[in-house]
C-alpha cells in the first residue's frame, strides 16, 4: 500500500469517527465538574481505615494491591525479555571498555564531572531512599524511589568509568534483587492466607496517622517494589550500557550464545 | 472549554497514529507510540479531576477536604509503568533489527519476504547508512 | 465446602508469580534441569487447582474479595475475582497445555538461566488472572503482562525476521493496550466503578449512551486485535510464525482465542444491558468474524512456510469462535468455549508437529521440506489427524464445538455466517492437508500458487530425543478425540448459561450433521487438487488458476508486514465497529 494510499484509509476512518467521538465527548461529565463515587469513597474512608495520608499508595498498595502486583511482574517481564533480547552480538565480560565503536572519540573524564558525581551519587541515593520510605505519607512510594535509586548507580558509571560502574554493579545481584523484590510482594499476598485472612488483608499494626510507620503491611510491599525496581532498572542501564561495547569479533546469535 | 481535555486525548491518539502509520523510522515510530499513549494519560488524568480540589494526599490538609480521583491516578501511575516496560521492549528490538538488518526503516525491515529468497538488493546499504541514528 | 473452595482462587495466579520471581533471584544457581522441571510442575499445579475451583463453581459462582475489601453498601472498593465453570474449565485446560509446552520444549532453551521458564510463567499467570478477574482495570493488568511476555517471547531466536515480527506485534498489541484503557476510563467515568456488576447495573440503567457506547467500541476493538479478527489480524501471521515452536502452541492454543474469551464475557457480562449493543452486536460480530474465517482459509492455502499456514489458520478459526459469540446464545457462547478448547488442543499439535521438522529435518518450508518426513511417520500421521479434524472430522471436542456453534447460527438464521464458517474450516485443513501429503509422502512435484508466498528460513535446536517432542504432541491429539462428548454435552448447557449471567437452559442445539462432512470432503478435494494438479485435465485446472490469482496477489499485497499498513486498517477496523454500533 503505497503511503499517500495509506493516509488517505486514516483520513477516511477518521471521519467515519468523527460524529462518534463528538458524541461521546459531549456525553461525558463535564472537565472538572465532578468525581466518581468510588475515588470519593476511598478519600472518604481510607485515612481512618488504614491510617495513610497518601490515598494514591493506598490503593495501590492495598485497595487494589492485586494491580500493583500484576505491574510488578509485568515490569519483570520486561527486563527478563530485554536482557534475553540483547543476549549475544557484542562483547561480553567485563574487561572491555565501553563507548569504543569506530569512529567515536573518546573523551577523558573532567574532574569536575567526578567530582559532582560523587557528591551527587549519594544525595541521589539518599533522596531515593527517602521517597521510597514516605511512600504513605507524602507523594512518592516505592515504585518512584527505586527509579531515583537505580540513577544513583548511573552515577557511578558516570564519575567512576565503565570499569568501576561494572566492580560495583554485578549483574547476579541484580537479578537477585529484583527476583527477591518481587518475590516478597508476592509473599505478602501469600502470608495473610496462611493465617486465614484474605490475599493481600492487611494484617499488620496499622501505626499512626501521617506517621513513617503507618498502613501496616504496605510498608512492606512498598519494600518489596522497591527493591525490585531498583534492580530492574539497573539492570536495564547495565543491559543498555553493554551495548554501546564494540563486538570483539563476529559470532552467531541465537543458541549457542545465550 | 470544559470539553477540552477529552478533544486532547483522541487529537493526542489520532496524530499518534498518523506518526505510526506514515514513520519511516523505528526510533521515531516508538516516539509515537508514546504519543499514542500520552492520549491514554490525558484522557485519565482529566475524568478524574475537579476544580478546587487538593491532591488526594491528606498530610497538609485534613481528611475530608475534597481532593481529585485518586483512583485514577493510581490507574495513570500503572500506565506509566506500562509505557516504561514497552518503550524498553521496543528498543531492544529495534536495536538487534538494527545491527541484522542495517537500516531502521520499516519499509526496509519486513518480516519475511516471497519465496523464502530474500531480496535485498544494492539499495539496502544505502538506505541504512542514511537512516542510522 | 463452597467457602473454602473460593479460598483458592487467588493461588493459581501466585502460584506461577511466587515460582518465577524465586527461580529469577536464584538464576544463576540454578542446576540445568530445575528450571524446566519448576515450570512444569507450576503449570499441573495450575491446571489442577483450576480444575478443583471449576468443579466447585458448578453450583454458583465462586468469588474472592483481595484484601478482604468486600463490597459495602453496593459500592466495589477492591479488586475481586469470580469464577463460573466455563471460566475454571478454560484456565484448567490453558494449564495443561503450558505443562505439555514445558515437556515439548525440555531442555531446548537450556542456556538461558530459565528466563525463558520465567516469560513462560507469568504468561501463565496472566491468563489464569485474565479469565477470573471480575474488574475491568486489573482485566487491563493481565492483558498487558500477557503482552510484555508474549513480545519478549515472540523474538526470541533473534533472526531479522522474528525481530521485525516482534515489532509488528508490539505495537499493534501496544496501541490494542491503549484503546482498551480508553475504553475503560469512558466507562468508569460514566458508571463511578470498575466492578463488573456495578458497571452492568449502571450499563443497565443508562439506556442507549454515547458513552458506552463509544467503552465498548474501544473495549471490543482492543480484543479483537488480540482475537486477530480482521481487519485487525495482519500482526498474528507475522508473530506466530516467527516466534520459537513452543511459543507458538501457546500463542495459536490459547493467547488468540482468550482475547475472544474476554470479548465474550464482556459483551455478556458487562455491557449486556445494553439495548443498542444487543441490537449491533449478532450483525457485527457474525459478519466480522464470517470474513475472517474466509479470508484466514484462503491465506492459510497459500502459505508454503509451514508456520505462517498455521497462522492463518488460526486467523480462520478465531473467525469461527467470533460468530459463535455472535449469535449471543446459549448455544453459541457455550459452543464457542468448547470450541475454543477442542481448536486449542489440535492447533497445539499442529504448532509441535511444525517444531519437531525444525528440530528433526532443520526446515519450515513445505516445499523444501518435500518428502523429507519420510522417516517419522508418527508426525505425518499426527499432522494428518489434526488436519482432519481442523474441518470437521465429526469426533472428538473440536467437533462438539464446531456443532454448537452450527447450532446456534442455524437457529437465528445467520446462513451467511454459517456458510463462511464451514469453508473456512475446509480451506485450513485443506491447507494442513496438503502440506501433509507433501512433506510425509512427498506428493505433489508441482507447487501452486503457494510457491510464491513469503517464506523464511529457520533451524531449532536438535537436541531433543523425538519421542519426547512427539508424546506431548499425542497427548494434545488423545484429550481432543477421548474427552467423553457426554460429560461436554451434560455440562455445557449449565455452565454456558453461568457464564452468560443468564438462567439455565436444559439442552443446546446442535448443527446439521452433514455440514461438517461437507467440509470434510471439501478439504479432502481442495488437499488433492494441491498435490495432484498436474494429473488433473487442464480443462479443471486452468479455471481455478485464473480465479486463483487475481485474488491471490491482492491478498499478499495486503499482508505486506508494513506496521505503517496495519496501523491504517486498525484505524478503519476502529471506525468500523463505532459505525455500526452508531447506527443501531
Amino acid at each position: 500500500m503505497s503511503p499517500r494510499l495509506r493516509v488517505a484509509l486514516l483520513a477516511l476512518s477518521g471521519l467515519a469517527l468523527l460524529p462518534g467521538a463528538a458524541a461521546v465527548i459531549a456525553g461525558l461529565p463535564p472537565f472538572g465538574a465532578t468525581i466518581a463515587q468510588y475515588g470519593e469513597r476511598i478519600n472518604a474512608i481510607a485515612p481512618d481505615a488504614r491510617h495513610v495520608a497518601n490515598m494514591v499508595s493506598a490503593i495501590n498498595f492495598d485497595l487494589r494491591g492485586l494491580d500493583t502486583l500484576g505491574e510488578e511482574f509485568m515490569l519483570l517481564a520486561a527486563i527478563t525479555g530485554t536482557v534475553v533480547l540483547l543476549r549475544g552480538h557484542r562483547g561480553e565480560g567485563n574487561s572491555g571498555r565501553a563507548m569504543r565503536r569506530a569512529g567515536r572519540a573518546l573523551i577523558p573524564r573532567s574532574e569536575a564531572v567526578v567530582l559532582a558525581c560523587r557528591i551527587a551519587g549519594p544525595l541521589t541515593a539518599v533522596f531515593g531512599l527517602y521517597v521510597v520510605v514516605h511512600a504513605t505519607v507524602t507523594p512518592g512510594g516505592g515504585f518512584q524511589g527505586g527509579v531515583i535509586l537505580a540513577s544513583a548507580t548511573l552515577l557511578i558509571y558516570l564519575g567512576e568509568g565503565y570499569a568501576g560502574w561494572r566492580d560495583a554493579v554485578r549483574s547476579h545481584w541484580l537479578d537477585a534483587l529484583e527476583g527477591g523484590g518481587a518475590l516478597l510482594f508476592a509473599l505478602c499476598g501469600l502470608g495473610p492466607m496462611l493465617m486465614g485472612a484474605a490475599f493481600m488483608q492487611n494484617v499488620l499494626p496499622l501505626g499512626t496517622f501521617r506517621d513513617l510507620f503507618s498502613g501496616g503491611l504496605m510498608l512492606i510491599e512498598n519494600l518489596g517494589v522497591a527493591l525490585a525496581v531498583t534492580g530492574g532498572f539497573t539492570q536495564l542501564f547495565l543491559e543498555f550500557m553493554e551495548e554501546t561495547r564494540a563486538t570483539d569479533e563476529p559470532e552467531e546469535p541465537g543458541e549457542e550464545s545465550a | 472549554m470544559s470539553m477540552l481535555p477529552y478533544a486532547v486525548a483522541a487529537w493526542l491518539f489520532g496524530i499518534g497514529l498518523y506518526g505510526i502509520a506514515t514513520s519511516r523510522n523505528f526510533i521515531h515510530l516508538v516516539g509515537c507510540l508514546g504519543i499514542c499513549q500520552s492520549a491514554t494519560y490525558v484522557l485519565l488524568l482529566g475524568l478524574g479531576y475537579r476544580w478546587g480540589s487538593i491532591a488526594p494526599i491528606f498530610y497538609d490538609h485534613p481528611p475530608g477536604t475534597p481532593a481529585v480521583d485518586p483512583v485514577m491516578q493510581a490507574l495513570v501511575l500503572t500506565d506509566i509503568v506500562v509505557g516504561a516496560t514497552l518503550t524498553a521492549l521496543l528498543l531492544v528490538l529495534t536495536i538487534q533489527a538494527y545491527k541484522r538488518g542495517g537500516s531502521l526503516d520499516p519499509e526496509i525491515l519486513r518480516p519475511m519476504r516471497p519465496g523464502g529468497q530474500p531480496d535485498r538488493g544494492a539499495s539496502r546499504a544505502d538506505d541504512g547508512e542514511r537512516t542510522a541514528p | 465446602m463452597t467457602a473454602s473452595a473460593a479460598a483458592l482462587l487467588p493461588l493459581p495466579v501466585a502460584i506461577p508469580l511466587v515460582v518465577c520471581a524465586a527461580m529469577l533471584a536464584t538464576a544463576h544457581l540454578l542446576p540445568g534441569r530445575l528450571p524446566d522441571i519448576l515450570a512444569t510442575l507450576a503449570a499441573l499445579a495450575v491446571a489442577v487447582l483450576c480444575a478443583v475451583i471449576a468443579r466447585h463453581a458448578a453450583e454458583h459462582p465462586l468469588v474472592y474479595w483481595f484484601g478482604g475489601w468486600e463490597p459495602h453498601d453496593g459500592v466495589h472498593l477492591g479488586i475481586g475475582f469470580s469464577v463460573d465453570e466455563a471460566s475454571g474449565w478454560v484456565a484448567a485446560f490453558i494449564g495443561l497445555l503450558y505443562a505439555v509446552t514445558f515437556v515439548f520444549a525440555w531442555g531446548f532453551f537450556g542456556r538461558t538461566h530459565g528466563h525463558f521458564h520465567i516469560l513462560m510463567l507469568l504468561f501463565l499467570a496472566a491468563m489464569v488472572g485474565f479469565c477470573f478477574t471480575r474488574d475491568m482495570f486489573n482485566l487491563f493488568v493481565w492483558f498487558e503482562v500477557m503482552s510484555v511476555a508474549a513480545f519478549a517471547l515472540t523474538a526470541y531466536h533473534l533472526e531479522e525476521s522474528a525481530l521485525s515480527g516482534a515489532i509488528n506485534f508490539t505495537v499493534i498489541n501496544s496501541l490494542a493496550g491503549f484503546l482498551m484503557l480508553g475504553g475503560i476510563g469512558l466507562i468508569y467515568a460514566r458508571t463511578g466503578t470498575l466492578d463488573f456488576e456495578g458497571i452492568a447495573a449502571a450499563v443497565a440503567r443508562s439506556g442507549r449512551d454515547p458513552v458506552v457506547a463509544g467503552a465498548f467500541c474501544l473495549v471490543a476493538a482492543a480484543l479483537m486485535i488480540k482475537g486477530a479478527i480482521v481487519p485487525f489480524q495482519f500482526w498474528l501471521a507475522d508473530a506466530h510464525a516467527v516466534a520459537p515452536s513452543p511459543v507458538s502452541v501457546i500463542f495459536s492454543g490459547s493467547m488468540v482465542s482468550l482475547g475472544l474469551f474476554g470479548l465474550a464475557k464482556l459483551s455478556a457480562v458487562v455491557f449486556g444491558g445494553s439495548d443498542q449493543l444487543r441490537h449491533a452486536l449478532p450483525l457485527l460480530l457474525t459478519a466480522l468474524g464470517g470474513g475472517t474465517a474466509l479470508l484466514g482459509g484462503w491465506m492459510a492455502l497459500l502459505q508454503r512456510h509451514l508456520k505462517r499456514m498455521l497462522a492463518f489458520s488460526t486467523i480462520s478459526h478465531a473467525g469461527i469462535m467470533l460468530t459463535g459469540i455472535g449469535a449471543l446464545s446459549a448455544d453459541g457462547t457455550g459452543g464457542m468455549l468448547v470450541y475454543l478448547v477442542g481448536h486449542g488442543l489440535v492447533k497445539g499439535a499442529l504448532f509441535m508437529v511444525a517444531g519437531i521438522l525444525l528440530a528433526t529435518r532443520a526446515s519450515i518450508d513445505e516445499i523444501a521440506l518435500r518428502g523429507l518426513g519420510r522417516g517419522i511417520g508418527p508426525a505425518g500421521i499426527a499432522m494428518a489427524l489434526a488436519g482432519l479434524l481442523l474441518c470437521g472430522l465429526p469426533i472428538g471436542v473440536l467437533d462438539q464445538g464446531t456443532r454448537l456453534v452450527q447450532g446456534a447460527l442455524a437457529q437465528q438464521g445467520r446462513g451467511m455466517a454459517l456458510a463462511a464458517g464451514a469453508i473456512g474450516a475446509a480451506l485450513t485443513g485443506a491447507a494442513v492437508l496438503r502440506a501433509a501429503g507433501r512433506i510425509f509422502l512427498g506428493l505433489g512435484p508441482d507447487p501452486g500458487d503457494e510457491a510464491g508466498a513469503p517464506s523464511a528460513d529457520e533451524r531449532e535446536k536438535a537436541n531433543r530425543p523425538l519421542w519426547l517432542m512427539l508424546a506431548p504432541c499425542c497427548v494434545l491429539l488423545a484429550l481432543d478425540v477421548a474427552l467423553p462428548a457426554d460429560l461436554i454435552e451434560h455440562a455445557v448447557p449449565r455452565a454456558a448459561s453461568a457464564f452468560l449471567h443468564r438462567p439455565a437452559v436444559a439442552a443446546l442445539a446442535e448443527g446439521p450433521a452433514w455440514l461438517p462432512w461437507t467440509s470434510l470432503t471439501a478439504a479432502l478435494a481442495g488437499a488433492g487438487y494441491g498435490l495432484f494438479r498436474r494429473r488433473l485435465p487442464a480443462l479443471v485446472v486452468r479455471p481455478v488458476s485464473v480465479t486463483q490469482s487475481a485474488p491471490t496477489r491482492a491478498l499478499e499485497v495486503l499482508h505486506s508486514g508494513l506496521i505503517g499498513d496495519y496501523a491504517a486498517w486498525l484505524a478503519v477496523g476502529v471506525a468500523v465497529i463505532a459505525v455500526v454500533l452508531g447506527l443501531a
